[in-house]
């Protein structure tokens, strides 16, 4: 993976995004292609979710350019998943599961078509292919932890998203719902979707994710998981050690 | 037969006159709507919200009775243009300052509630100020019936055609974002709603209780149902349902029309609230506390997570 890949999903070239002019994330770039589980690393403040957001286009950068498949992130929202965090879910709200992953499917129908048989079918399929298919009728608060992350992957493949922008999906989950939800993602990796996830501990990377970006305002390291979370690269990461290399302000004093 | 007539003639009394006709028809109108409009402000927890911008049509409703008098058209402008200034007013007030949004909205609408009692001591015509805070049913006249034909056309045909943004919106502000929904058009849109509901009831139930056609039948199926569309058609059902028959209870018992409404809301509200198949207090005490199957199915299930369901508990 260099970002001379023929056909990269997901190009993110010198990206900044600052906080009341303290950068989260800082000349960034970035290139991947569909099919991998990419895990971002970084300690706490680093711009995991910064970046996240950026690609789902909830922070304006400010400086670089986003694309998806050669398309601005406007044009291209019908095909990113951003996964919400737990706590911005109003778990009480009148919806089944089968009502929340039909809401992936409203731009494919549009305002007032009516669902066609193409679409219930995308619905079915989407739940089966999460073991949701048996839950269709609870309300979203009846699921476990691990049901409802995986209740919102499938919303996501209903709506047919080819890049998948998920925030510590792992926090939170005990043993068998972490192991169902990886499960889902390697599914998710299999069908040729790009999926970007951040996730807080080390242990275990390599077996959820093929791929991994390790961030710490700036870029570390980017590519196969093993190679990345070196401990040189760690130290970096996590460490005192000083970045010294990259990028260098030529704009502005 | 005529012995049966006349035993039912003091029911169907009020349908005889005209002032009642009118009333009746324009209950069903506001009713139906708001109650419909009430979903959205529900789930978009705006309730209090709308209380605030209730209480804010008062000096716009005192400076169009200065200015034009008593006309329909004049008092519905004056109440949007102010419950508007106090919803803009607030916003940037938050903004600009250190006051946070439901500060600067309770502080601007109190101000503007004491400023409209003073003011309609000023206005041209002699106005009963009982009147605009808890309605005046029974003066309905035709103008008035047209603001409500108006006010219902406007709300349900927007509220229809952008059921699913808005759905998407009010399940998650965030992820409606980035899945390209323009949501502050959504947001301002359904505010300009609220205050057109809200000026709509005047006439009904006045500036103190028309947030009760708003919030109590969407709330009662909140209790009832988990199912977002028949939230949506049971709050605007038991709204006209409690609209009309509120005006009927009024006419028979003597009492004023926005009590009686709002009470018979309360009242299917308190019903839904202990006795809601699902979510009842009372029914739940005597309801099993969790899906015994689904503890047991884990140990018929070989990897010991979430395979096994319970049959028949789901379905609903």
């Amino acid at each position: 993976m260099t970002p001379r890949d023929p056909s990269p999903l997901l190009n993110i070239e010198d990206l900044t995004v600052s906080y009341h002019r303290v950068p989260a994330i800082h000349h960034l770039s970035l290139s991947l292609s569909r099919g991998h589980r990419v895990g971002l690393f970084g300690p706490n403040g680093a711009g995991k979710s910064t970046l996240l957001k950026a690609v789902a286009g909830l922070v304006v950068p400010e400086t670089g350019t986003i694309t998806i498949a050669n398309q601005k992130i406007a044009k291209a929202a019908p095909r990113i998943a951003y996964l919400p965090q737990r706590e911005s879910v109003d778990w009480d709200f009148p919806v089944t599961v089968r009502g929340l992953v039909e809401m992936g499917r409203y731009h494919h129908v549009g305002l007032l078509g009516s669902f066609s048989k193409a679409d219930n079918e995308a619905v079915q399929h989407a739940l089966e292919l999460f073991d949701l298919a048996p839950l269709a009728g609870r309300q979203i608060k009846e699921l476990s932890g691990g049901q409802q992350q995986r209740a919102f992957l499938a919303r996501a493949w209903a709506q047919e998203a080819d890049l998948y922008l998920l925030d510590e999906p792992f926090a939170g989950l005990d043993k068998g719902n972490a192991g169902a939800l990886a499960k889902a993602l390697r599914t998710l990796g299999e069908q040729g979707k790009l999926l970007l996830v951040s996730h807080h501990a080390l242990s275990e990377a390599t077996e959820l994710f093929d791929m991994a970006v390790l961030l710490n305002g700036e870029m570390i390291a980017c590519g196969p998981t093993a190679e990345v979370l070196s401990p040189q690269h760690l130290e970096c990461a996590y460490g005192t050690a000083v970045y010294s290399g990259g990028h260098h302000h030529h704009d502005r004093a | 037969m005529s012995t049966l007539s006349n035993l039912l003639a003091p029911l169907t009394e009020p349908f005889g006159y005209a002032f009642m006709q009118r009333a009746l028809l324009s209950c069903a109108l506001i009713g139906f709507t708001n109650g419909f409009l009430g979903t959205f402000i529900i789930l978009r927890r705006q309730a209090l919200l709308a209380d605030a911008l209730s209480h804010s049509l008062l000096p716009g409703l005192a400076v169009a009775a200065m200015l034009v008098g008593l006309s329909t058209l004049g008092l519905l402008l004056g109440g949007l243009m102010a419950a508007l200034l106090v919803a803009i007013g607030g916003q940037l007030m938050a903004r600009n300052s250190r006051l946070k949004d439901e500060t600067a909205v309770a502080s601007l609408y109190i101000i503007a509630f004491a400023l409209g009692i003073v003011l309609i001591r000023f206005a041209k015509v002699k106005v009963d100020l009982s009147h605009f805070l808890f309605g005046n049913i029974l003066g309905v006249g035709n103008g008035d019936l047209w603001i409500s034909y108006a006010a219902a056309f406007v709300t349900l045909t927007t509220l229809v055609l952008f059921q699913r943004p808005l759905l998407l919106t009010l399940f998650d502000a965030t992820v409606a974002r980035a899945s390209g929904i323009r949501i502050g058009w959504i947001e301002t849109g359904l505010l300009a709603l609220t205050v057109l509901g809200l000026v709509a009831s005047l006439q009904a139930v006045g500036v103190l209780l028309s947030l009760g056609l708003l919030i109590l039948p969407a709330a009662t199926a909140y209790l009832l149902t988990d199912s977002f569309s028949r939230m949506l058609w049971g709050g605007a059902f038991l709204g006209l349902l409690s609209a009309t028959g509120g005006l009927l209870l009024s006419f028979f018992a003597n009492i004023p029309s926005g009590p009686c409404i709002v009470l018979l809301m309360a009242l299917f509200m308190g019903v839904a609230y202990l006795f809601s198949p699902r979510y009842g207090v009372v029914t739940r005490l005597f309801r099993g506390r969790h899906f015994h199957e689904e503890s047991l199915g884990r140990w018929e299930g070989h990897q010991g997570h979430d395979h096994q369901v319970p049959q028949g508990k789901d379905e609903r």
